[in-house]
């Protein structure tokens, strides 16, 4: 595939994953804050090839991760009612609820469907009047813009039984929550592609300067991880602190201005939960007043709802770069892809699914080899 | 009874009318209407003696030593996709799993679940393809069964097939035989089955070249069979679960280790693309018409060119190999050299975002 | 959040309003949502796509810069390395020598 493939050179991967461990003098500790990034990163085996050079720490990139359990049981809650659709991304299905996840609640009967896009959720609006839609409207402000077209797209099309139940994180509020902790161990970061692709790079420009870090706004291909790593390295051993853009096929300073204008027509800035972490102030986006019909919460009247969390799941320390999935007790044990505790061991982005499906054999998690 | 439009106060006689043209309940009652089905739908196209005598079960020879017996239900959605339906799928399904545990595939049965209201169009296309797969196989269907349920159930129609197949004693694939050692050949591309169907489902919506790769692989094994015999150690189709489910599966029966090299595993470019857009690993993607093969070091370069003496198995290649080391555990080394556990899903793969 | 795969314009059209595309993905096609971009770009071109829809135009030079680039880099890595071995090795023979 043109423009994607190009990036899986293997010669080429060699080549910069040597130039990584010859500059880096001591071993320097990054973090990537997205789940496609860390996707490659364990499927690739990255860590184990740069021999010391360079600790990756895996960040809460992953909005199915972060999506607070109560916005997963509302979730189920509508999706358990019988005139409702419950369109969503594939990875929310397995994400465990308070009490069971989307696809149990599907096996119960309730109507539950994966779309790739959202507007593949309006059209399903169409195409069932009798029938309320209800679209899972989950992601960073990369998918945003999409979410937000759907909504403005509902109205200029009088689509009336079409809603979304929000649930949207932003990324820079969540990087200077990490960089602002008091043990604190991230010295780079590689920010998310696609993030950037929407926003461009300007919001991480006064992060890298008041915690003097470095930050590459990094694609997903191992070329570009490893690119951005080296560019991170090059940084830190020069005493730099810039926001640098490695994904320079993609990514434009300004980033794209009618998908910014769009999204804070449709959206506004809110204070939001993140799951395993806590609240970060201003780091999520909810549906304007004017948009509030197609508010899932407003339509539906969703109330705030109890949420318990199993206490052996360590999902924020493990978001939070604090511990490796590995190190959590209940990893591989209570804790697996098929009983999850928690949503990092769901989404194929979590930290632990990561490492529970990609490095189980290998030294760092050597105890989690064949029975 | 309804107002007929246009002509006020005449009403319409509710009496059952026969729709022409699809399946109605009546039609699994055991009564008249069953009877035409099977006269007039299923016996032109699947009848030999067998299946035309009639009975309660159906009389055959079988061989003086063992048999393989598989059965499968098959609920595929959509019904008819890009190369195939559910019909040959049925058959070339069940014919498969037969003769990956070394039986030569002689009969089947066919369980018909229909849906009152499916179209007697689609009912014939599907029965065309399974009597077309079966014959190109040698196999007679030599007992069937029709039941109908309510509109709303069986989305059109299930089908359950069983296979039975005749064993030679030297040649007993198994998926306990793996040894470290062994080579692992695949036959073809993979990833082409699921992608299709998924390419047809709604909510997924794209546009794609891709056809399933359904086909009956019983000349692929005759090919192996003849050329190293009973050294065929393991024989294994990777349907639903894909290559990594299988070879899972092989290494936890065998008590082995599988290590697979990335850039030897063939997958076309659109099955790619279409992974790619949906965030969806080739190696867990159900295939219909390819298979896997565990050999010997010594035999392998004989069982690839049997296997490429066939047009089926044109693109094999060996895909890695078996070993003593973490048992139970696939690996994967990748183009970049780094390596990774290729584990069971606990479901479905799901389409992600991130 | 992140996957976003490059795609090639095969056409435009306007939906009720909504600037859309047919684009290819290494020979998967699928509609998508252009109107982001939709000033920026004509048939022929790549963008990146998110769930349906374009989030912003390849720069195809700017690709290929970067990849060629980096193959050079890597092929003076292997030099470098190369050389790095010859001396290492030189130089432990001159540690036996001595």
């Amino acid at each position: 595939m043109k423009y994607l493939s190009e990036y899986r050179d293997g010669e080429v991967a060699r080549g910069l994953i040597q130039r990584i461990r010859r500059a880096a003098t001591r071993p320097w500790v990054l973090m990537e804050v997205c789940g496609g990034q860390t996707h490659t990163i364990v499927r690739q085996g990255l860590t184990e090839l740069l021999g010391g050079a360079v600790e990756m720490i895996h960040g809460p990139g992953c909005p199915v991760c972060v999506t607070p359990l109560e916005q997963i049981d509302k979730a189920l809650r509508l999706a358990a009612d019988s005139n409702v659709i419950f369109t969503s991304f594939g990875d929310m299905l397995r994400v465990p609820g308070s009490e069971c996840d989307l696809l149990q609640v599907r096996a119960r009967g309730g109507q539950v469907r994966v779309v790739y896009s959202p507007l593949d959720a309006l059209d399903l609006a169409v195409k069932h009047p009798d029938k309320q839609v209800v679209f899972f409207a989950v992601g960073f402000e990369t998918t945003a813009p999409a979410n937000a077209m759907a909504v403005w797209r509902a109205r200029q099309l009088g689509i009336r039984n079409f809603s979304m139940l929000v649930s949207h994180v932003t990324v820079p509020p969540a990087m200077e929550a990490i960089l602002s902790a008091p043990d604190n161990r991230v010295q780079g970061f590689l920010a998310a592609g696609h993030v950037c692709t929407v926003m461009g790079w300007t919001e991480y420009e006064p992060i890298a300067e008041r915690y003097r870090v470095p930050i590459i706004v990094t694609g997903f291909e191992p070329l570009d991880i490893l690119e951005g790593m080296l560019l991170a390295v090059r940084q830190l051993e020069e005493g730099r602190h810039e926001v640098e853009n490695q994904y320079l096929r993609a990514v434009r300073r300004q980033g794209t201005p009618a998908a910014r204008e769009l999204v804070s027509r449709v959206f506004r800035l809110v204070d939001r939960k993140w799951r395993g972490i806590g609240e970060i102030p201003g780091s999520g986006l909810a549906l304007r007043e004017e948009f509030a019909d197609f508010d899932a919460e407003y339509r539906f009247g969703l109330e705030a709802m109890q949420v318990s969390e199993p206490v052996e799941c360590r999902a924020g320390d493990v978001l939070k770069g604090r511990l490796k999935p590995v190190q959590c007790p209940a990893f591989g044990k209570v804790c697996t892809p098929e009983h999850p505790l928690g949503a990092p061991m769901v989404s194929s982005e979590g930290a632990c699914a990561a490492y529970y499906n990609y490095g189980r054999f290998r030294g760092e998690s050597a105890e989690m080899a064949a029975p | 009874m309804r107002e007929q439009p246009g002509a006020p106060g005449t009403l319409i006689c509710p009496a059952p009318h026969p729709a022409a043209d699809r399946i109605q309940l009546g039609h699994g009652s055991g009564g008249k209407l069953s009877a035409a089905l099977l006269r007039d739908r299923f016996l032109p196209l699947l009848g030999n003696e067998v299946l035309c005598q009639g009975g309660d079960a159906a009389v055959v020879p079988a061989g003086p030593g063992q048999i393989a017996v598989s059965t499968d239900t098959f609920v595929v959605q959509p019904i008819e996709f890009p190369g195939g339906n559910i019909g040959s799928l049925a058959v070339h399904g069940t014919l498969n799993d037969v003769a990956m545990m070394g039986g030569r595939p002689q009969y089947l049965t066919a369980g018909f679940i229909l849906e009152e209201g499916l179209r007697f169009e689609v009912l014939d296309r599907v029965v065309e393809a399974m009597a077309r797969s079966a014959r190109e196989a040698g196999v007679q269907v030599i007992a069937g069964d029709t039941k109908v349920v309510e509109r709303g159930k069986a989305d059109g129609l299930y089908i359950n097939t069983t296979g039975v197949g005749l064993i030679e004693p030297e040649f007993r694939p198994a998926p306990d035989r793996a040894r470290p050692g062994d080579q692992v050949l695949l036959s073809g591309p993979i990833g082409r089955h699921g992608m299709a169907i998924m390419a047809a489902r709604e909510g997924l919506a794209f546009e794609t070249e891709i056809s399933s790769d359904s086909a009956c692989l019983v000349p692929l094994v005759e090919a192996l069979r003849s050329a190293i015999g009973d050294d065929v150690r393991v024989l294994r189709d990777p349907t639903r679960g894909g290559v990594a489910s299988a070879l899972n599966e092989i290494a936890v029966a065998s008590g082995v280790g599988v290590e697979l090299e990335e850039r030897a595993i063939p997958v076309p470019g659109p099955v790619l693309a279409a992974c790619e857009m949906l965030g969806l690993d080739p190696l867990y993607v159900a295939n219909e018409g390819v298979l896997l093969a565990i050999v010997p070091a010594a035999r392998a370069a004989a069982a690839l060119a049997a296997l490429h003496s066939h047009p089926l198995g044109s693109r094999s290649v060996f895909i890695g190999r078996v070993v003593a080391q973490h048992r139970g555990l696939v690996s994967l080394s990748t183009t970049i050299g780094g390596s990774r556990v290729v584990d069971t899903l606990p479901g479905d793969q799901l389409p992600r975002i991130c | 959040m992140c996957l976003g795969i490059p795609g090639r314009i095969l056409e435009i059209h306007d939906d009720r309003g909504l600037a859309m595309g047919r684009v290819d993905f290494g020979g998967v096609r699928r509609e998508v949502c252009l109107a982001y971009v939709a000033d920026q770009v004509r048939p022929g071109d790549y963008v990146v796509v998110h769930v349906g829809f374009a989030i912003s135009r390849v720069d195809e030079a700017e690709a290929q810069r970067t990849f060629e680039a980096l193959k050079e880099m890597s092929q003076l890595e292997e030099l470098e390395w190369m050389r790095e071995v010859a001396e290492r090795s030189l130089a432990a023979q001159e540690d036996r020598a001595s």
